[in-house]
């Protein structure tokens, strides 16, 4: 679960800083008070949780599946550890660009905020949360280690809230103006991750070959 | 400048001086005379050194010149004086397990950060040091690194930081940087490396900084090398210490480790912002020659915070930029304060705090240095 969070924490810089642009005109613009956009900012995030749940049960699916394909689970998890931290590596060096979901639905968007403006924060959360950068598909392989549905679902639900404390106070500090070095930080970040991913990766591997 | 100017500013140097002669005294003799000779002269020689960079700085209005010797030096010292010491006690650098379960490593600063989250969630300080030793114990280090940040910010990494020193002293060794443009992305990376540790620091509940990536461990302490995992830290550590501390700066002449990676430095930095003391440039004597954006040991100038006035939240307050510039556009400031008003007062007052725990630090680096020095000119041994 800690584990969960800690991946969260260390990815959430990014996914606010590609995904303010979609979200904050939209939270500036709409709500009136602290009050209210306390409120649009909560069904946002209620709607990228729900989105992380969905992936939570795919990801215990996944695991499951990988357990009926071999018998060296470990081996094979680890493999996927040090394939993933190489993606988040060159992700966190190099010039790569994973857009926000949210970002290509600007057209459907203006619509439905016009047509359903109680479920246009949900709706949005939801699909900045479907993001398939390689901390998530990371977050997505660490859940599916799990073996009870619950525990997928706790490590995704620990990944959310690791990701939401970039969310909360962001309005209020006028991020706007510093998106471009927090999405270096981001960046940087998870590149500093990966080593340790890469490492995780690496004792599985061998765990796995000492004990087969 | 005539005879009786000079004679003048000579006097009121001097004036200005007298109480740093007292601190230093007070503090670092600790009010009683030396009695044993071998320690005397590094005594002598180390409270000479403090009042004579104290009392240039005030003549001659130079800081980082005065303020630069007086660092690399301390760090050298240091190096000198805490291995020697490590070997009088352990008998090697290196650091073992059970040296560990009886706390005996000093505090580094360095840690710091990674102590926060497991001291508020455990109430367990994750640092295999005692709390209350008298050589560098974990609450008078945080006694005094608090104070220290409360009064001059991330002017630790400039004036205290004995690591920073070593950093210092190889950017100097650069005359002409081979290495001119430096993507100013990478200054994101302390913030990075400060996130990642903190984090793996929570959730492993040990200083993994220390572990893993610290540079300095290959002239301090280490942990013994007894398995593939010690070595590969030995490696990773050792190969930061090459990289960041001795290559990249002597070809980019930038403070390359406090600057692009230290993640202390980058904790540090949040100090700037609640310190009443800042470095600013006044708009109107500035002509935009962009000398001090390019001689800025570690990154803390853009061209959009210079049109600001200001520089960024990373100074070190190391008054590289105020000495070179050539239209004296920029200075040390107090928050608050007009920009044109009382600048010499500004700096004074900067310079006190700042000078008196460089004092302090510093000060018993270089004197425990020169004694290990000496005792080897006299007996051939560095060690008892």
């Amino acid at each position: 679960m800690l584990q969960g969070f800690l991946l969260g924490l260390s990815t959430g810089a990014t996914c606010l800083a590609y995904c303010a642009p979609v979200l904050f005109p939209y939270l500036l613009g709409e709500a009136k008070s602290i009050r209210q956009t306390a409120w649009t900012l909560s069904r946002f995030m209620l709607g990228r949780l729900l989105g992380y749940l969905v992936f939570a049960v795919f990801a215990w699916l996944t695991g499951n599946y990988l357990n009926t394909l071999t018998d060296r689970r470990e081996m094979l998890i680890g493999f996927i550890y040090i394939l993933l931290a190489t993606l988040l590596l060159w992700y966190g060096l190099g010039q790569t660009s994973v857009p926000c979901a949210a970002g290509s639905l600007r057209g459907f968007a203006a619509t439905l905020a016009q047509e359903r403006p109680a479920l246009f924060p949900l709706l949005l959360g939801l699909f900045t949360g479907l993001n398939l950068c390689p901390p998530f598909l990371l977050a997505f392989i660490a859940a599916g280690e799990n073996s009870t549905l619950g525990h997928s679902l706790l490590f995704f639900l620990s990944f959310f809230a690791g990701t939401a404390l970039f969310f909360l106070p962001a309005p209020l500090l006028g991020l706007g103006k510093n998106v471009s070095q927090l999405k270096n930080v981001g960046r940087l970040a998870a590149a500093v991750m990966s080593v340790y991913y890469f490492y995780s990766g690496l004792l599985l591997l061998w765990g796995g070959m000492i004990s087969s | 400048m005539n005879a009786f100017a000079a004679n003048r500013e000579w006097k009121k140097a001097l004036l200005f001086s007298l109480p740093m002669l007292l601190i230093s005294g007070l503090l670092f003799l600790s009010g009683k005379p030396l009695t044993n000779p071998a320690k005397l002269a590094p005594a002598v020689i180390t409270f000479l050194f403090i009042n004579i960079t104290f009392f240039c700085m005030i003549y001659t209005g130079q800081t980082h010149k005065y303020r630069s010797r007086f660092f690399i030096l301390a760090s050298l010292l240091f190096v000198v004086s805490f291995i020697a010491n490590l070997i009088e006690v352990r008998g090697t650098m290196e650091l073992s397990a059970a040296n560990m379960l009886d706390g005996e490593t000093p505090l580094c600063p360095l840690v710091i950060p990674m102590l926060i989250i497991p001291a508020a969630l455990t109430h367990t300080i994750i640092f295999p040091g005692s709390l209350f030793a008298a050589h560098a114990g974990v609450a008078p280090m945080l006694v005094l690194w608090l104070g220290f940040s409360l009064a001059v910010g991330r002017g630790w990494c400039s004036w205290i930081c004995f690591f920073g020193g070593m950093d210092e002293g190889f950017s100097r060794l650069c005359r002409k940087p081979k290495i001119t443009a430096v993507d100013s992305k990478w200054t994101a990376l302390p913030w990075a490396v400060l996130l990642g540790i903190v984090l793996t620091s929570a959730a492993t509940l040990s200083p993994t900084y220390c572990a893993w990536l610290c540079p300095f461990k290959t002239v301090t302490e280490f942990p013994a090398i007894e398995s593939a995992k010690t070595a590969l830290q030995a490696v990773i550590f050792s190969s930061l210490f090459i990289g960041l501390v001795v290559v990249l700066p002597i070809l980019t002449g930038r403070r390359t480790q406090c600057s692009l990676f230290c993640p202390f430095g980058a904790f540090q930095s949040l100090f700037n912002k609640i310190n009443i003391f800042a470095v600013r440039i006044n708009r109107a004597d500035c002509v935009n020659c962009n000398l001090c954006l390019q001689k800025c040991p570690t990154f803390s100038l853009d061209e959009q915070s210079l049109q600001a006035g200001k520089t960024l939240l990373s100074c070190t307050k190391c008054g590289k930029c105020i000495d070179i510039c050539p239209k004296k556009a920029i200075a040390f400031h107090i928050k608050g304060t007009p920009l044109h008003l009382n600048l010499q007062t500004a700096r004074v007052l900067y310079l006190y705090p700042a000078f008196t725990f460089a004092a302090v630090i510093g000060g018993g680096c270089i004197y425990g240095g020169l004694e290990r020095i000496f005792r080897l000119a006299v007996t051939g041994s560095m060690i008892h």
